[in-house]
């Protein structure tokens, strides 16, 4: 009996971790390019002197905001000839991807680039992988300057604070009352944007008739954010714009305002293909125009940044040139003491244009 | 709890619960074993260095199967601890920035934790008619509450001077200093358990507590300590996860308590109480961390090893569960 | 000894305390935030919050049997990703083909719970929590990380719409069957007999683990079903839609007086639990408490209802017994 119950665990063991694995490439075909680049990755950590191998950490598994980045990032790196390898943490939170760049450093690869859960939680371990050798870089959130190389920054952090609190003057009609919907009041981007929004309208007079009511947070949950857009609403009768700077939020208030024919426009930061509905500057649309920068291009962008960093094309410091594939030169500056790379101005997208990019898969 | 009272009916007479206990320690350690090999096949960087550096995180978690363990076999459940974690780092980081030595700063750390275990002991012993899931259920909200309000807005709170964490992170050889001191727990609350009579009336307790109560046992005293304990290791693997982490955020510890849940559970205690010991969860833990360890080395996809993990579980509950159908059918039959 | 009687309903019964907790909160909200009461907020409180009333139902049923599921979100999701990804992809726009598919999807999963809690005799925390990582996970794999969202699911998505009745029938409908079923039906009784004693439920000729399993199977079915739901409301489908969403759903039930004992609790308690909850999610953002401080607030009033539960509760065994001395 005893026996046969441990070889019964045995074979159930072993039958579990072999579908695991079998699951683990499955995966692959069912997903995009970016997936496809991962098992080709994973396949490369024979030591394959010829290709270098170079790893994205994203924000969490199960995020299209992230899948783009990635397919942009493995486009990059293997129009250069290398590897890329792909990680989606189990959530989006600095533990999970601390998990995932412990078993990059295992992997001994020659680059990590994160887009941090936490601008400060992973300082240990990219610390861990810089004395292991690798190439540590981020995106989309930055770590402290002194865990990695450089930043590739999307847009300038002041450009979108600029932008965002331009559009609500526009939309408002130069006054009025706005709203700030985020996604949670710990996440490090929209906090930076919103200050950025503040400090702007704080600078020019010409924003003296604008009144910021709120900064509401939708934790970047559908249910939340309809939740939060409605007491926005029902708190603020004279409300004229909410302004979401992130993608899930946008979304749901975009939804909230169009279904309930509210006069209260929106705009932010979102995708295309999240917010074709709802873009147009007639009133059975919600959302005029919003904003949003290539997630392809950065993700492209990125990918030359980790490659450069390797070869020795740049060693990341202040002031330092280097080409990025078929995108130009890049300068690495330094903002507020972070160096950094910037993609480039924030995109605009509006009724003319949003169908063509939905299209595109953005 | 659930569906106790149809369990104990069919209950195998104690000789062959002990038979059926120790043979699942070993086919624990079998798998173990296998995950290993499993590991080295399709890894090639699946080495004991790597291994062992990859090991400190998943440490800092192992603490808390001990007290889970208690709380299980008392058949109680506490699902606030990956709250505690998060609490009681960020009081540490709050007591580190503000210049404290680093022994105090371990010592705030822990305290909290305490405290927020004997918060949830208190209102389990005074509250019996609670189920102690809805307890900790609303603690775990409370807790992570806290530590949203005193982290503000930023949310995420970094240890400015990192000279004891970085300390406490050191390895003696390649083992990490969090492992010696979970080898030290485990011997402790392992023989506690299993070979003290403090350790035998937690069993009493689970397996019946009315009876237990008329058998003169401190019923609400022992769950008051055990959740108390569970909140000491909450503390203590939050200043273990501090050395890695180097900092608290309003996420830190997030779905720790289903994790180490499952460990137990794997290991072979039933959470209806009064079964299973904690060399079981404690072989458990590793095997799930080097199953996570080996598959995020051939870079399988997160989600894909949380379904695995799943299976295990379900598998692990449903083959004894099967086998002893199958025994009882075959004495059934004899008679 | 009619005042007696009226202040016996009171203390007597634990719908009539929901109660009284509900009118104390909502004139605490009314006076912070006047309004609350006006009808679109009402009809938005129930339909943000259609997916926790229709699951604290399923749960309703499962804890009368003693038993517990947490897999109910990773089902919804399992669900609610793979009519989103149906429509992603051009292959299904049928509403009620959707409605079908998200709900047979919940049913399976439901009768696979059913199956190893019933038959195997294993713990129902431990099965589905097993379940849990399962269906999520399976939910981020059918989503190959994009999401569903509004013209993906235009057309559809106009069944959950603001304004649209849809969500509305749905709640309604379930409410009068499982009150019906619950209260007059030999099923209803069924379970409660499994809830409050298996042998004795055995011994009188009740399939105890038929009914165990037909708990879980209406249990996955309207996972399943809030699933679909989800979507349509929400127009959004998304991997880790509602995670964590399954501890509200058994706090409602909890608060509405549900014994994780088994076999005590009623379809109105449920109701008023589930509204409870809905409430606190909706008042918090009004009454003007800072966003930090919201889920802390939430976690006090829900540890404050379950506590003031037992108190009365205590209060009225204890008038009972005097009652009964008497």
């Amino acid at each position: 009996m005893k026996k046969k119950i441990i070889s019964l665990m045995m074979a159930a063991a072993l039958s579990v971790t072999t579908l695991a694995a079998c699951g683990g490439t499955d995966q692959g075909s069912a997903g995009g390019a970016a997936q496809q680049a991962e098992d080709s990755g994973s396949g490369s950590e024979s030591t394959d002197d010829a290709g270098k191998t170079y790893a994205l950490v994203t924000k969490s598994a199960g995020n299209a905001f992230m899948e783009l980045l990635g397919t942009g990032f493995a486009q990059a790196v293997e129009s250069t000839g290398g590897k890329a390898i792909i990680k989606d943490p189990q959530a989006a939170t600095a533990d999970a991807q601390i998990s995932e760049i412990q078993s990059l450093i295992s992997q001994g690869v020659d680059s990590i680039l994160v887009a941090a859960n936490d601008p400060s939680a992973l300082t240990a371990v990219l610390k861990e992988a810089t004395d292991a050798g690798i190439k540590v870089l981020t995106v989309d959130s930055d770590v402290d300057a002194a865990s990695r190389a450089f930043f590739v920054n999307q847009a300038s952090t002041e450009l979108i604070g600029q932008t965002l609190l331009d559009a609500c003057y526009d939309i408002a009609g130069g006054s009025g009352q706005y709203a700030i919907l985020s996604a949670t009041s710990q996440a490090t981007n929209q906090n930076a944007w919103i200050d950025a929004m503040k400090a702007a309208a704080e600078a020019d007079s010409k924003y003296a008739n604008m009144e910021l009511v709120e900064v509401a947070y939708g934790d970047d949950e559908p249910q939340k954010s309809t939740d939060q857009t409605q007491a926005l609403l029902s708190k603020y009768p004279d409300l004229k714009v909410i302004c979401a700077p992130t993608t899930v939020g946008i979304a749901a208030a975009a939804k909230v305002l169009q279904d309930t024919g509210s006069s209260v426009k929106l705009t932010g930061l979102g995708l295309p293909s999240e917010m074709v509905e709802y873009i147009g500057e007639d009133d059975a649309h919600s959302c005029p125009y919003m904003f949003l920068w290539n997630m392809i291009d950065l993700g492209n962008l990125a990918g030359y940044a980790s490659v450069a960093l390797v070869n020795g094309d740049t060693t990341g410091a202040v002031g330092e040139k280097f080409t990025a594939g078929n995108m130009g030169e890049f300068e690495v500056v330094d903002v507020d003491g972070a160096s950094q790379i910037i993609l480039g101005n924030p995109f605009k997208f509006d009724a003319s244009n949003v169908q063509e990019w939905a299209d595109k898969g953005m | 709890m659930a569906g106790k009272s149809g369990r104990e009916i069919s209950a195998v007479p104690e000789g062959g619960l002990k038979e059926k206990l120790l043979s699942w320690e070993g086919a624990l350690i079998l798998i173990l074993v296998a995950v290993n090999i499993l590991g080295v096949a399709i890894s090639p960087v699946y080495n004991v260095t790597n291994v062992l550096r990859e090991m400190p995180k998943y440490l800092a978690e192992a603490f808390m199967v001990f007290g889970m363990g208690y709380i299980l076999v008392l058949g109680d459940i506490d699902i606030s601890v990956g709250s505690i974690v998060c609490l009681s780092a960020t009081m540490a980081c709050f007591a580190g920035n503000a210049g404290l030595p680093f022994p105090v700063v371990v010592l705030v750390c822990v305290l909290t934790g305490l405290v927020c275990g004997m918060i949830n002991g208190l209102i389990a012993s005074k509250f019996t008619e609670l189920p102690t899931m809805i307890i900790t259920l609303g603690t775990q909200i409370i807790f992570r509450g806290i530590a949203e309000v005193s982290l503000g807005s930023g949310g995420s709170l970094s240890m400015k001077d990192t000279s004891g964490l970085s300390a406490l992170g050191t390895k003696i050889g390649p083992f990490p200093i969090s492992f010696f001191v979970l080898v030290i727990f485990a011997v402790i609350f392992i023989t506690l358990l299993s070979k003290t009579t403090f350790g035998r009336r937690l069993y009493a307790i689970g397996s019946n507590q009315t009876a237990a109560k008329y058998a003169g046992i401190n019923v609400q005293g022992s769950r008051f300590f055990a959740f108390s304990l569970l909140g000491f290791l909450s503390g203590v693997c939050a200043i273990f996860l501090l050395s890695t982490l180097f900092g608290a955020n309003t996420t830190t510890g997030n779905g720790f308590e289903m994790e180490i849940i499952a460990m137990c559970v794997f290991g072979g205690i039933a959470t209806t109480g009064g079964k299973g010991n904690l060399i079981g969860a404690f072989i458990a833990a590793f095997i799930i961390f080097c199953l996570r360890i080996a598959l995020g080395q051939r870079n399988i996809n997160t989600q894909i090893i949380l379904v695995v993990i799943g299976l295990m579980l379900i598998v692990s509950v449903v083959i004894p569960a099967i086998s002893s159908a199958v025994s009882a059918g075959r004495k059934k039959q004899g008679n | 000894m009619k005042k007696k009687n009226i202040w016996q309903t009171i203390t007597g019964s634990r719908e009539a305390s929901l109660v009284a907790v509900l009118v104390v909160l909502l004139v605490v909200i009314e006076i912070m935030s006047p309004s609350f009461l006006a009808p679109a907020n009402v009809s938005q409180i129930f339909r943000n919050n259609a997916l926790t009333l229709l699951m604290a139902l399923g749960m309703l049923c499962v804890m009368l049997t003693a038993g517990i599921d947490i897999s109910i979100t990773s089902t919804l999701a399992f669900a609610g990703m793979t009519i989103g990804m149906l429509q992603k992809y051009n292959i299904i726009h049928n509403t009620f083909l959707l409605f079908l598919i998200g709900s047979a999807i919940g049913v399976v999963c439901g009768l696979l719970n059913g199956l190893i809690i019933a038959k195997a005799k294993v713990s129902p925390i431990i099965c589905t929590m097993g379940f849990m990582y399962i269906w999520r996970g399976m939910a981020y794999v059918v989503s190959g990380n994009a999401w569903a969202s509004g013209a993906d699911v235009a057309g559809f998505s106009d069944f959950g719409k603001d304004g649209s009745p849809g969500p509305y029938i749905i709640l309604i409908l379930a409410y009068v069957i499982f009150f019906v079923v619950m209260k007059w039906t030999r099923f209803g009784r069924k379970i409660y007999a499994v809830g409050s004693n298996p042998e004795a439920a055995r011994i009188s000729g009740i399939n105890v683990d038929r009914t165990v399993i037909s708990v879980y199977t209406i249990m996955g079915f309207l996972a399943g079903l809030a699933g679909v739901l989800s979507v349509s409301i929400y127009a959004s489908a998304q991997p880790n839609m509602q995670y964590g969403k399954e501890m509200d759903v058994i706090a409602a039930c909890v608060i509405g007086g549900v014994s994780m004992n088994g076999g005590r609790g009623s379809v109105a308690g449920t109701f008023l639990g589930a509204l409870i909850i809905a409430i606190i999610a909706k008042a918090l953002p009004l009454v003007g408490i800072d966003a930090i401080a919201q889920n802390l607030v939430k976690g006090i009033i829900i540890l404050a209802v379950v506590i003031l539960n037992v108190i009365t509760q205590r209060a009225m065994d204890h008038q009972n017994l005097v009652r009964r001395e008497m």
